[in-house]
């Protein structure tokens, strides 16, 4: 019963209880005209007695009446009115009382009741000797008859006054009694009316709980707080529905939410990777640059000194002097593009013989390539700081025992670039360091390019977006160093 | 969701007391009506008493008691024409009473041929008639109730002695005591004298002539006027305006009694003048005890009454009853007169 209620549609629910509290209160008024009309028949009721009373003292006069006018007269008229009034009068005085009552009323209409039947006798006596012209007779009966008569009516009238007064009483007390009764009314429809008001308050907040609690989840919702409370489903109406429906929509967001959330982050972790990239790049740029003044600058003035040497025939100095202008012109180049691995080589190359030739032919320099990959594509400005790395770190203090060698080959889908020393070798927790980024560049050494290995190392990271991309391999103090860097292996690139 | 049990238990009371308080209402109403109809008695028979004067004490008595003896019979007595707006005279009510059909009448009897022929009248009717007080003995009346009249003089006679000794008493030298005879005055009703009144005299007289000397007493009979209601008071106050005031005032009724220690007490002759009354209505009793009154004869009323009824049952029932009744006589004077005023008076013993 209670669960079927609670499905029912708001309206129907709404309507019910206007319906109920309508009802409450006709049922009461209903009550109410009940009462006082029972009371107001009571009332006309009162003064009936008397009314009959005085009909009946009509008729009797009209008896009387009749009578001496047959007696004075003897016209068939007045006995006809004789007979009208005489049938008249003891129809009325058959409804009188005729039992000994204690009350003094009821004993007073058995009297005029008994006295009635003997005077109607005595008259029509009187009638009778009339016709039978027996004057005499008539005479007697006429005074007796007429002596009757005064007592009726006195009887009569006594008992009007009588009954007017204890009437009257009745009537006091019943209008008395009707004033309490529309006080008691007037209390009653007090009662119902805040009855009826407090119930439809407390039924009508009874079914609108639900929507104000679902307002005050919307509220919160509204508000940012995805995570609020929704309210319990109790009723099976439009408000438990839009409740469902409020609390499925707010599952529904919350899931396209986290769905946007995370392709922004995966957007983003691109737009970071692209952006570091740049970063690198420019800094190693940046770098270079500061370690230069006006390139062109240089490249002429190198030019300048290599035909100076050309025209005094120093083949050498030109041939050093134009190595090193190719260098910084590779330099100022080649930086924000992927370059060949063949031009990585010869910039490794040059760099050997500039040095070879500030060192006198120290470093001992070995190449061995794969000419089918030297077209492959890869990050610039990589090998050459690894050289540079080799020699500062690993074979500087070696005088002319250090020895350098540069690989390139391929192995299954897959390009290998070696530089290996025979210098000093690294620790295992320098080459962690070193491959974890923690390992900082200092800018102090005066014969470096500017570019550190840790950025060397993040640009290749980038590039490949794989951490394996460069390893290196030391076999411990004294046992030299070897670099390897593998790229993927594509074609037509 | 809140609980609903408030909510419930509230719609429920509020329900419950309009319902109640509505119903309450019509209950009350009904047992209004229905007590009304539940005190009205249905009576087997029903009694006329008929006297002269129904708003008096005497005959109210006279009536209480009839009523009480009535009642465990199932009989109703009605004081006949009390509830009139009209005063018919006795005859007049006889009359009525013959044509209400009642089942018995109990009637003041007055000795005229009138009363008579109507009492006839009445048995012819089948309607059974007891006098009551005085007698109309040549009627068909089936029985008279009344007081023994003869006894009742001779008890007079009896206090008018003891009065006199007392006044002879406390008076020893005064003037008019020496030598002359008493001066008693008996006041009789004055138009419409009544059968027993020359009776209750020859019982005065016949006492005083055994119990005094000769001549020691000169009782004489005045007529007091009765013709109207005011008229007694008046005609007393004349006859004690006269220049021989009697010794001793013998009053036969009740309004006498009272008119009469009125006067004696307005002229200032409380002390010479000695009344002898009649009846124990609380004046009377009041008046005895501040030695105004000497002394007073009452009838037993509701005896009187009481034997009205049971004369008329006993005729109904068994077609005969006894020719007469008498009730008791009670006098009451300085001795017993606390005892009277105590049960408040009016007959009541």
């Amino acid at each position: 019963m209670s669960k079927r209620l609670k499905s029912l549609p708001l309206s129907y629910k709404v309507s019910g209880i206007f319906i109920m509290a309508n009802l409450f209160i006709f049922l009461v008024d209903i009550m109410l005209l009940v009462g006082i009309n029972s009371m107001s028949v009571e009332m006309e009721e009162t003064y009936r007695e008397n009314r009959h009373l005085n009909e009946l003292l009509d008729a009797i006069e009209g008896v009387q009446r009749a009578m001496t006018e047959y007696l004075d007269s003897k016209s068939t008229d007045s006995l006809s009115d004789y007979y009208i009034s005489e049938q008249k009068y003891s129809e009325l005085a058959s409804q009188l009382q005729t039992q000994i009552s204690s009350k003094t009323d009821d004993r007073m209409e058995r009297n005029i009741s008994y006295m009635s039947e003997d005077y109607l006798k005595k008259v029509a006596l009187t009638i009778e000797a009339k016709r039978g012209r027996n004057v005499e007779k008539y005479r007697i009966q006429y005074e007796e008859a007429s002596r009757l008569y005064e007592y009726i009516r006195s009887y009569i009238r006594s008992l009007n006054a009588e009954q007017f007064i204890s009437n009257s009483i009745r009537y006091n007390s019943l209008s008395e009694d009707f004033r309490r009764f529309e006080f008691f009314a007037f209390v009653v429809m007090v009662v119902v009316f805040f009855a009826s008001a407090f119930i439809i308050i407390r039924i009508t907040r009874m079914l609108i709980y639900p929507l104000q609690a679902l307002a005050k989840s919307a509220d919160e919702v509204a508000d940012g707080n995805l995570d609020a409370e929704l309210p319990k489903i109790s009723n099976n109406d439009e408000t438990g529905r839009l409740t469902a429906a409020f609390a499925k929509m707010m599952v529904s967001i919350r899931e396209y939410i986290e769905r946007v959330r995370e392709s922004m982050e995966k957007e983003r972790q691109m737009q970071e990777k692209e952006l570091m990239m740049e970063t690198h790049l420019k800094d190693a740029q940046l770098k270079y640059l500061r370690a230069q003044i006006n390139p062109h600058f240089l490249f002429n003035t190198l030019n300048a000194g290599a035909q100076l040497a050309m025209m005094e025939g120093a083949d050498r100095t030109y041939e050093y002097v134009q190595t090193v202008a190719d260098f910084f012109r590779y330099n100022v180049k080649k930086q924000d593009e992927l370059v060949s691995i063949e031009n990585e080589v010869d910039l490794v190359d040059n760099y050997i013989r500039i040095l070879n030739v500030r060192f006198s032919g120290d470093i001992h320099y070995d190449r061995q390539t794969d000419k089918r990959l030297m077209k492959l594509k890869m990050p610039g400005m990589i090998l050459q700081p690894i050289v540079e790395n080799a020699v500062n770190h690993g074979i500087r203090e070696m005088g002319d025992k250090g020895h350098i060698q540069l690989k390139v080959f391929k192995d299954e889908d897959r390009v290998y670039i070696s530089v290996k020393d025979n210098g000093k070798g690294m620790s295992r927790e320098d080459i962690d360091k070193l491959l974890g980024g923690e390992w900082k560049y200092e800018e102090k050494k005066g014969d470096s390019n500017g570019i550190g290995m840790d950025n060397v190392i993040a640009r290749l990271k980038l590039f490949s977006e794989r951490d394996d991309v460069i390893d290196i391999v030391s076999e411990g103090e004294g046992k030299g160093t070897e670099v390897i860097i593998n790229l993927p292996y594509e074609t037509e690139e | 969701m809140r609980s609903r049990m408030p909510l419930y238990m509230g719609i429920t009371f509020f329900c419950a007391a309009a319902i109640l308080s509505v119903a309450f209402m019509f209950l009350r109403l009904n047992r209004v009506k229905s007590q009304e109809e539940e005190n009205a008695h249905i009576y087997d028979r029903y009694y006329a008493m008929i006297c002269d004067d129904d708003a008096s004490s005497f005959w109210q008595h006279v009536y209480k008691g009839a009523a009480e003896a009535a009642e465990a019979h199932n009989v109703y007595v009605e004081l006949f024409g009390a509830n009139l707006n009209v005063d018919f005279s006795t005859d007049e009510l006889m009359e009525m009473a013959i044509s209400s059909g009642v089942d018995g009448i109990m009637v003041l009897g007055s000795g005229s041929t009138e009363m008579s022929r109507l009492i006839d009248n009445a048995v012819e009717q089948g309607i059974p008639v007891v006098t009551m007080y005085s007698d109309n003995d040549e009627s068909k009346r089936c029985s008279f109730v009344g007081v023994s009249a003869f006894n009742m003089g001779r008890e007079y006679g009896r206090q008018i002695i003891s009065a006199w000794e007392e006044k002879l008493r406390l008076n020893p030298d005064a003037e008019d005591t020496q030598g002359a005879p008493a001066k008693v005055t008996v006041f009789f009703d004055d138009n419409n004298l009544l059968y027993d009144q020359s009776v209750i005299l020859s019982g005065i007289n016949d006492t005083l002539s055994r119990e005094a000397g000769e001549g020691e007493f000169a009782v004489k009979t005045v007529a007091v006027d009765n013709s109207n209601p005011f008229s007694v008071e008046e005609s007393i106050r004349d006859i004690l305006m006269d220049e021989e005031v009697s010794d001793i005032l013998v009053c036969l009724s009740e309004l006498d009694t009272t008119c009469t220690y009125q006067a004696v007490i307005d002229y200032n002759m409380v002390g010479s003048v000695y009344i002898l009354g009649y009846y124990d209505s609380e004046k009377i009793l009041n008046a005895i005890s501040r030695n105004v009154v000497f002394s007073s004869l009452a009838v037993d009323t509701s005896e009187l009454g009481r034997y009205c009824v049971n004369a008329l049952e006993e005729y109904l029932d068994t077609g005969n009853t006894s020719q007469y009744f008498s009730a008791d006589v009670t006098l009451i004077d300085r001795s017993n007169v606390a005892q009277y005023l105590e049960n408040g008076g009016d007959g009541d013993e």
